[in-house]
């Protein structure tokens, strides 16, 4: 999709550098790579192996960042901030997106509350700025704001970097839609066969009821005769 | 002989085209293998009508636009293939070209076309023939062999190209992409004669089942297709093939998109539907029923009530 599109050609340059780059000479690579507008996808990054060495090193704080961009939200970062390094604006921004991201994953319809405590939004109109401009506008959202109701239903959501444990998920949620659109499948043939079987037998009866009259007709017509 | 098209022309195609081309070969060929009858089974010479005589070329020339790059192939017409001086009838394409012209003024003789498998060295001929016409034809060829397999639709079409072989410049046919291109009207009569509904409204059995048979087709599409992404993935937890995380992410939003429409507000509407339709229906029923019962009393009536009228009583109902 357009999004997957658009961050193809960012991921491979970023991975290039990476991969040539080592030790704290990452650490502008990584500010780089969390601040530009358009890059929601840091696994690759996290892949290389020059990125994975930094683990246990002085610079694991860059790892951290890195992983909390791929998986995490911004109340993790809350949680965590004595550990990891201060973020620029560029970042809290993209780390707000992600967030949104993330809660979409889990629900459809987000509710404003959920959303501003999360976002550390105080009013609706800032939220409601927000959610157009950066996650609209950026295509990683589609979906209906509801301000009667108070509410955001998300119809697309861009992905995020996958956690191990969510390709288990996944693969279940697919074998499940698998199991009902056979079950589907074969529901409407039994209907189309029902239907048909039906047809068939009105048809018969029609037949047979036609039958019965000539009969009755021949028969009455003998008798005058 | 086909590599692919360097000229940088994008092609479009309508279904008309396809379907006249289709059409002038069934015709050609129906007429040629007249059907058989119980009299030609006594036939016992071997050359029966049993023989498949081998299928007939047909030809054409197919019109359109050409706007800039892009090469929009309309309509088409056929022409007669003269196999003595081995090229097409020059006089008839003419006369065609010139009535086409007085209908159609945009419309410009854009190449010809043909049917068979693949390309051959005579048609670099008639492709030759045409170069007066227009400075480089595009030749369009269909296989009208039913293969049940083939997803694609059976057309190609030709451009011709110099190049260098052995030390000869020559020309020859390379392959080029196109597109399907409709107009509202094509893309009705061929959605009309992809379903096959029956014409004369049928009962309402046919229909359902009609309707149903489409929503079945198209289901089973979306069920291969989520079993395609499933065998992936499977086979990437299992470490057969390297981690894709783009393609993952595509899936995890995909997924996420699920289930589509899940709320309260949606299921009141549409039980409210569902019961109304049910009303509607017994409602109709009813009706049908009290009808059928009222002609019932008058047939028992007028067959059976004669006596009671002399008493001056009145009848029932």
């Amino acid at each position: 999709m357009d999004i997957e599109q658009k961050q193809a050609e960012m991921i491979d340059h970023f991975m290039k550098q990476a991969s040539s780059l080592k030790g704290s000479a990452i650490t502008p690579l990584v500010l780089e790579a969390t601040s530009n507008p358009s890059l929601f996808a840091f696994s690759e990054i996290l892949a290389v192996p020059s990125v994975t060495e930094l683990e246990g090193t002085e610079n694991a704080t860059l790892l951290d960042t890195l992983r909390l961009f791929a998986h995490g939200t911004w109340s993790d970062y809350k949680g965590n901030m004595a550990r990891l390094p201060q973020l620029v604006p560029d970042q809290i921004l993209k780390l707000k997106q992600l967030t949104v991201l993330t809660l979409a994953e889990s629900n459809k319809v987000l509710p404003y509350d959920q959303l501003m405590q999360e976002l550390d939004v105080t009013n609706v109109r800032e939220l409601e700025d927000f959610l157009i401009n950066e996650c609209m506008y950026s295509g990683i959202v589609r979906g209906k704001l509801d301000q009667l109701r108070r509410c955001f239903e998300v119809q697309f959501a861009a992905g995020r970097d996958l956690r191990p444990g969510q390709l288990g998920n996944m693969l279940h949620t697919l074998s499940d839609w698998l199991t009902t659109s056979d079950n589907l499948l074969v529901s409407i043939q039994e209907k189309i066969k029902w239907a048909d079987t039906m047809s068939e037998a009105d048809k018969k009866h029609q037949k047979d009821v036609e039958d019965r009259v000539e009969e009755v007709k021949k028969t009455l017509s003998l008798k005058v005769s | 002989m086909a590599s692919s098209s360097s000229s940088g022309l994008t092609f479009k195609l309508h279904p008309l085209v396809m379907v006249n081309i289709s059409d002038h070969y069934t015709r050609v060929k129906s007429q040629m293998n007249p059907p058989v009858t119980s009299t030609s089974c006594s036939n016992t010479n071997g050359n029966g009508n049993g023989a498949p005589a081998p299928p007939p070329r047909v030809y054409g020339c197919v019109i359109g636009v050409q706007r800039g790059r892009t090469v929009e192939i309309f309509n088409s017409f056929e022409l007669l293939y003269d196999s003595a001086t081995d090229s097409l009838d020059r006089a008839f394409l003419l006369k065609k070209q010139e009535l086409y012209k007085k209908v159609f003024p945009n419309f410009y003789v854009l190449g010809w076309y043909s049917t068979g498998s693949d390309a051959e060295e005579s048609d670099m001929h008639i492709h030759k023939a045409l170069m007066d016409i227009n400075e480089s034809p595009v030749y369009v060829l269909l296989n009208p062999a039913i293969n049940h397999a083939q997803k694609d639709l059976p057309v190609t079409i030709y451009e011709s190209e110099m190049h260098v072989i052995d030390g000869i410049p020559q020309l020859i046919f390379v392959n080029s992409s196109y597109t399907i291109e409709t107009v509202e009207a094509e893309r009705i009569s061929v959605d009309h004669v992809a379903h096959l509904k029956p014409s004369d409204g049928g009962s309402a059995a046919t229909q359902l089942a009609a309707h149903l048979t489409s929503i079945h087709s198209a289901i089973k599409m979306l069920n291969s297709r989520i079993r395609v992404l499933h065998h992936y993935l499977v086979a990437m937890q299992k470490g057969e093939i390297p981690y894709e995380n783009s393609l993952l992410r595509q899936v995890s939003s995909l997924l996420r998109r699920l289930p589509a429409i899940e709320s309260e507000k949606f299921q009141d509407d549409f039980l409210m539907e569902y019961s109304d339709t049910l009303l509607i229906t017994y409602l109709a029923m009813f009706t049908n029923c009290s009808s059928t019962m009222n002609e019932l009393v008058e047939k028992f009536n007028t067959a059976y009530d004669r006596h009671s009228r002399r008493g001056g009583r009145t009848a029932f109902i």
